[in-house]
């Protein structure tokens, strides 16, 4: 009973932080209407961040945040002004921009190959004074640095939340989502926003790759695993939709940790696909019933 | 669209068909002068691209939408055949047809709820396939009956030089029929390019609304288009299997090999009909050279080539290469020619 409540646990812990990397990647669809293909790339951009500033300066990853935040934030605001705008202007009538698609799974593959050519393929971890610390909860054996990730999930989703509902910069954001032509009419200078929202959502999965470090290893490929969880995760939870995130991502981890105890660890990897390809049968919308915030 | 008045001199052929023609027998002829096996495995390697890419192009060019998981349909077409081959001894010019129809069936199932959605889900759809796919060929080993070895994936027994089988000693056979299916398929998209489901899914890939106000099924037309590339993408498949005689999952069924063929089609030109070879014969040969000298080192290096030359182009020149080299064609053809520009273009 023990082994199945630590299994429980883990899976929500492990889940917070696919709900993280997917916050990012429904935060940029809302706004933009376009799923960023590169959004694995750029956790392994904020893990190799993570690992050096570690291993160069001592810096850990919870304090770091303070350093791969903005970092994140301006690599995703650069990326939307320099790459991806030119693209957007041409498509500027269609409602889903096809050809940005294209532009981020480009830039999805380049950035992992090159992180190879730069980094090569081996599995770097860090090694944080934390690492491997647990705490007893009666029975239940809990990693430190899984929960910390885990909370650390929880209070950005609910930042975030706050965030788009009550600033003025985050109800232009859902403004632009909602229809950025009635936007632009408003006053609202849809380029900013677009980088604006892009860099958050960079920065968010920043957040992502720093809480990982302690417990998860980094390799040029690793954003892969995230990238498909996190495309599952968005569907799952409702394409835009912040809570719905988070929740699927906590589903997400449960399926896995659940069923590597009943299977073949590979085997859940399938179950996860089937899920997905069940919902977009049966319930395209998402799971949870969340409205996006759009 | 309408030939042009005062042009009508009988039995000239047009510029374009000259070249057309130049070009068929020098791919035709030159390979019988060529000793080197490499270099015509290079050459095998080019044509295979260009057909699956120009498979790929009559959905994700014309129907307006971005499959990203294509590497199944080539695997569902090389497991199948083999399989067939291996325990029947169907020979796999028969199979292939098997593994086609059935990729052709996955593919419909795919399309039918995705495409009434919008265009990011019916992306991340096929990435899952794919993905799915290969999750499921790795951990089965055998299947009713069939051995499918996991991971360890499957060795074609070799039979000699037996064309019956699908099987040549002499890489020209490839050639040959790879040049063959290229023409096939270049051939339908032509038809279809000019026929009313070409240009209801232009439209459709381009104003869904629009097209469906029209009273065109969008949905219906993008399943035939479908339909029509898994079908072809898997008889590739056979194909590469008959070539190499060994498929593992991860070799055939990848992200890598889908995003390649996405990306040669998107880079030459969605949509054209000569895009997709285009950037079949610019980035494949880059892209071996660099596998050859940087994949050594690491698998997959050879990607950072498509990602960058992809980006560049979606920046500058957002409808592909194909965009520039036709406005040099026709530049070239007024700088050389004393009949400037009489000839239109027609179609792209």
């Amino acid at each position: 009973m023990d082994i199945i409540l630590a299994t429980i646990i883990n899976g929500i812990l492990m889940g917070g932080v696919y709900g993280l990397t997917a916050m990012g990647l429904t935060l940029i669809f809302g706004v933009m209407k376009v799923i960023n293909f590169a959004h694995g790339s750029f956790l392994m951009a904020a893990m190799f961040v993570t690992y050096y500033l570690f291993q160069l300066t001592g810096i850990g990853p919870y304090l770091g945040l303070f350093i791969i935040v903005p970092l994140l934030f301006a690599f995703g605001y650069f990326t939307q002004q320099v790459l991806i705008r030119p693209v957007f202007k041409i498509e500027r009538d269609v409602r889903e921009p096809i050809s940005v698609l294209m532009l981020t799974a480009g830039l999805w593959i380049f950035m992992d190959a090159f992180a190879l050519a730069l980094f090569g393929a081996f599995y770097k971890t860090i090694k944080t004074p934390y690492k491997g610390s647990v705490l007893h909860l009666g029975d239940v054996i809990v990693s430190v640095s899984r929960l910390y990730a885990f909370l650390t999930a929880v209070i950005l989703a609910i930042l975030l939340y706050l965030f788009l509902k009550k600033t003025r910069l985050g109800k232009a954001i859902r403004a632009t989502g909602q229809d950025r032509d009635a936007a632009r009419l408003m006053g609202i200078n849809i380029d900013r926003i677009y980088n604006v929202a892009f860099g958050i959502g960079i920065a968010i999965v920043g957040v992502a790759g720093a809480v990982l470090m302690p417990f998860y290893y980094v390799h040029p490929v690793v954003g892969v695993v995230f990238d498909i969880r996190a495309f599952i995760i968005v569907v799952l939870g409702g394409l835009g939709s912040i809570p719905g995130a988070l929740l699927g991502g906590i589903m997400i981890g449960l399926v896995e940790s659940l069923g590597a105890q009943f299977m073949t660890a590979t085997w859940t990897e399938g179950i996860i696909y089937a899920m997905f390809i069940s919902v977009l049968f049966l319930k395209p919308e998402g799971l949870f019933g969340f409205k996006a915030e759009w | 669209m309408k030939r042009e008045e005062g042009r009508a001199i009988p039995l000239k052929i047009g510029r374009k068909t000259w070249i057309a023609l130049i070009g068929a027998v020098i791919l035709l002829v030159f390979p019988l002068f060529i000793r080197s096996p490499t270099f015509l495995q290079f050459m095998i390697l080019i044509l295979w691209y260009a057909y699956l890419t120009t498979s790929w192009n009559l959905v994700g060019g014309f129907a307006g939408v971005l499959p990203l998981g294509h590497a199944a349909f080539a695997g569902i077409g090389a497991y199948i055949s083999s399989v067939l081959f291996i325990h029947y001894g169907l020979t796999p010019w028969v199979g292939m047809f098997a593994g086609a129809f059935l990729a052709a069936i996955v593919g419909v199932i795919i399309g039918t709820p995705t495409f009434k959605l919008r265009g990011a889900y019916f992306a991340l759809a096929t990435i899952a396939i794919c993905e799915a796919l290969r999750v499921i060929l790795e951990n089965t080993q055998k299947f009713l009956g069939f051995d499918i070895n996991g991971a360890r994936g499957i060795l074609l027994p070799l039979k000699g030089h037996s064309p019956i089988n699908y099987q040549f000693l002499d890489k020209r056979y490839f050639y040959y029929v790879i040049l063959v299916m290229l023409a096939i398929i270049f051939y339908i998209t032509y038809r279809i390019a000019r026929s009313k489901l070409g240009y209801y899914l232009m439209a459709g890939g381009e104003e869904k609304e629009a097209a469906e106000a029209l009273g065109i099924n969008v949905a219906k037309c993008k399943l035939i288009a479908m339909a029509i590339s898994t079908f072809f993408t898997a008889l590739g498949g056979t194909f590469y299997m008959q070539l190499v005689h060994y498929i593992y999952p991860r070799g055939i069924v990848s992200l890598d090999l889908s995003f390649e063929i996405a990306f040669i089609a998107i880079i030459g030109g969605r949509g054209t009909l000569l895009g997709p070879i285009v950037g079949a014969v610019l980035l494949v040969p880059a892209a071996e050279l660099t596998r050859t000298y940087l994949g050594g080192s690491y698998e997959g290096v050879h990607l950072m080539l498509y990602g960058a030359v992809l980006v560049a182009v979606m920046v500058f020149k957002p409808r592909g290469l194909m965009e520039p080299l036709e406005a040099f064609y026709r530049w070239a053809l007024g700088k050389f020619s004393l009949q400037p520009l009489m000839q239109t273009d027609r179609g792209e």
